[in-house]
């Protein structure tokens, strides 16, 4: 299978907003888990409910209400683009942070699975002996990283098919912000059926790779 | 002992769990301090408020002189800070990590780290382990690299809850005799928690007996098991004959009793029983004597048929009933003296219950 121009660089911004989406969900969502799975139910519930919105409210909501806050029509969008110089509405990070927002729900989900397994007698143990930060990084990290692995491929699959909240705040210019599925949903518009095939076939051979390292890490997971 | 020093460990605290309120104060000095008690009287909670893992509602506690917790002063230092070692107990080995890497967790960097791990590892008799995996480990293994590892910091007090509850009677013995080697070689103040009386009276200089959330009695070992404050303090420690008693007579140090009819010579009181309150005597099954029968019966002498009797091998457990007047009495019997004696045939016995073994306490 060979990609034109247009399709190479539709793969290249999705793998763009991919990698940062996957890297936003990483750090924002390993913090969120640590400290759902850490704290008492009341704050747990508060905090889980917060992380798992997105879930719950369709993609074009979620990239609406982005385009608000990043845009020219709140102040925030005016302190970003005045003040910081960051632009956001209809440029590929800005797809990134929306593909981001809709990945971290299973993120953190996957993530506080594996942080809550960990007994919690062993970081009582390391509370007597380490900071806080040491514990978490030689004790926690490690014995919840089948689960933050998981949980980094579930969320750069789903930030990678991401359609609705990239579109609405980056827009669908081809060779600028077009993702692949942006791309596939202009073919089929277009009646261009071989450019959705080979779209739509590279997006099932990704899946398929990522299924196939997951059930690998959660194979290992089992065995420990 | 030094006078009015501060001690090693003093904590005296409050703390509500639901319907459940811990109320102990505890002191230890460069002791073994074993705080017995059943499952559920809050010995785990007190040993992980020391360690800083809990927090009590109110109260202070300081370790070495230091007040590491105080409602009025508002401290509360977290655990790592506080001068405790705490081995909880599963043990709570690190899964991830190696042998030698567990022992190190807690250990600052310093260039003398490896020779230090050594020591523990000859200490704890782990040479050539350093490299394997919890996993890989028997009980009894996992259980010296938890020590090993909780004595690698430098602390003043070594907190351990239940720590040979996991495993077998053979393992447990020879880890105990280990741990009362480890103290004498190092001297450490150290809080055992566990709810096995030989355990308890193996180990123990001190005891703190807890139930319900209160400590009922604190003494030396010896003071705790053969001068029970009260009747619940005797039935924990293990006391199998323990009858109300009415008080005919009081002197200083010893009285008159009545038990289920007949009069005995008591002279172990508990402290502070007055007249009024003390109401029950307790005698240790294996301080009663076998007598032969004979017509003049002496005092604090019992005439009683073996009623029930069982055998523990080792041991005879044996129930006596009244021939007339006085109390249905448990009595325990090493095998030989059994056999010496020829219990299993002859029934009819004349039971002593020596005075200084026959306790009066309160209720």
């Amino acid at each position: 299978m060979s990609f034109d121009g247009l399709e190479l660089s539709a793969i290249r911004v999705s793998a763009q907003v991919m990698a940062l989406a996957t890297l936003m969900c990483i750090v924002v969502g390993t913090t969120l888990a640590w400290y759902i799975a850490r704290s008492g139910r009341r704050v747990a519930a508060l905090l889980s409910a917060l992380a798992l919105l997105p879930l719950v409210i369709p993609p074009s909501a979620v990239g609406y209400y982005l385009l608000y806050a990043f845009g020219r029509q709140s102040t925030f969008g005016n302190f970003l683009i005045d003040d910081v110089g960051l632009r956001l509405v209809f440029t590929w990070p800005g797809a990134a942070i929306a593909a981001g927002v809709v990945s971290l729900p299973l993120f953190v989900r996957t993530a506080q699975a594996g942080f809550e397994q960990i007994d919690p007698e062993l970081l009582a143990v390391a509370s007597t002996m380490a900071s806080p930060f040491r514990a978490f990084v030689r004790v926690a990290l490690p014995l919840a990283w089948p689960a933050l692995v998981a949980a980094t491929l579930i969320a750069a699959a789903r930030s990678l098919g991401e359609f609705g909240a990239t579109v609405i705040i980056a827009g669908n210019i081809p060779g600028e912000t077009q993702t692949v599925p942006a791309a596939i949903y202009d073919a089929v518009q277009a009646g261009d059926r071989p450019r959705a095939n080979a779209l739509a076939f590279f997006s099932l051979v990704f899946g398929l790779v990522v299924l196939a390292g997951l059930s690998l890490v959660l194979q290992r997971q089992r065995y420990r | 002992m030094m006078a009015e020093a501060a001690h090693v460990l003093d904590m005296d605290i409050e703390k509500r769990l639901g319907a459940f309120t811990l109320d102990v104060q505890v002191q230890a000095d460069n002791e073994l301090l074993v705080l017995f008690g059943p499952s559920g009287s809050g010995k785990t909670v007190t040993l992980r408020c020391i360690a800083g893992l809990e927090t009590p509602d109110t109260g202070t506690i300081s370790i070495g002189g230091e007040p590491v917790f105080d409602t009025h002063a508002k401290t509360n230092i977290p655990a790592r800070r506080r001068p405790i070692a705490f081995v909880p107990q599963g043990y709570a080995l690190f899964p991830h990590m190696t042998v030698e890497e567990n022992i190190a967790f807690g250990m600052p960097r310093s260039p003398g780290r490896p020779g230090r791990i050594r020591e523990l590892l000859t200490l704890l008799h782990l040479e050539g382990l350093e490299r394997r995996y919890p996993r890989t480990l028997s009980g009894g293994q996992q259980q010296r690299v938890a020590l090993a590892r909780a004595l690698a910091r430098d602390v003043e007090v070594l907190l351990l809850d239940e720590p040979f509850s996991a495993l077998d009677e053979a393992l447990r013995e020879g880890l105990r005799h280990e741990l009362l080697r480890l103290r004498q070689e190092l001297g450490l103040t150290t809080v055992f928690v566990t709810h096995d009386l030989r355990e308890a009276h193996l180990l123990a200089d001190h005891m703190a007996v807890i139930d319900a959330g209160r400590i009922l009695q604190t003494g030396g070992r010896d003071e705790v098991f053969k001068r029970p404050a009260s009747r619940r303090v005797a039935q924990l420690t293990g006391v199998e004959n323990i009858l109300p008693a009415t008080v005919l007579r009081r002197e200083d140090d010893a009285a008159d009793v009545t038990i289920a009819g007949m009069s005995f010579r008591c002279t172990s009181l508990a402290d502070g029983a007055t007249t009024d309150d003390a109401t029950f005597a307790g005698v240790r099954a294996e301080r009663i004597n076998l007598r032969r029968w004979r017509e003049d019966v002496p005092p604090n002498h019992l005439v009683a048929r073996v009623a029930d009797e069982w055998a523990y091998g080792n041991t005879h457990t044996l129930r006596f009933e009244p021939a007339a007047e006085g109390p249905a009495l448990v009595v325990e019997l090493a095998s030989r003296p059994y056999e010496v004696l020829g219990v299993s045939h002859q029934r009819e016995w004349l039971l002593e219950v020596p005075p200084e073994d026959l306790h009066l306490m309160p209720a």
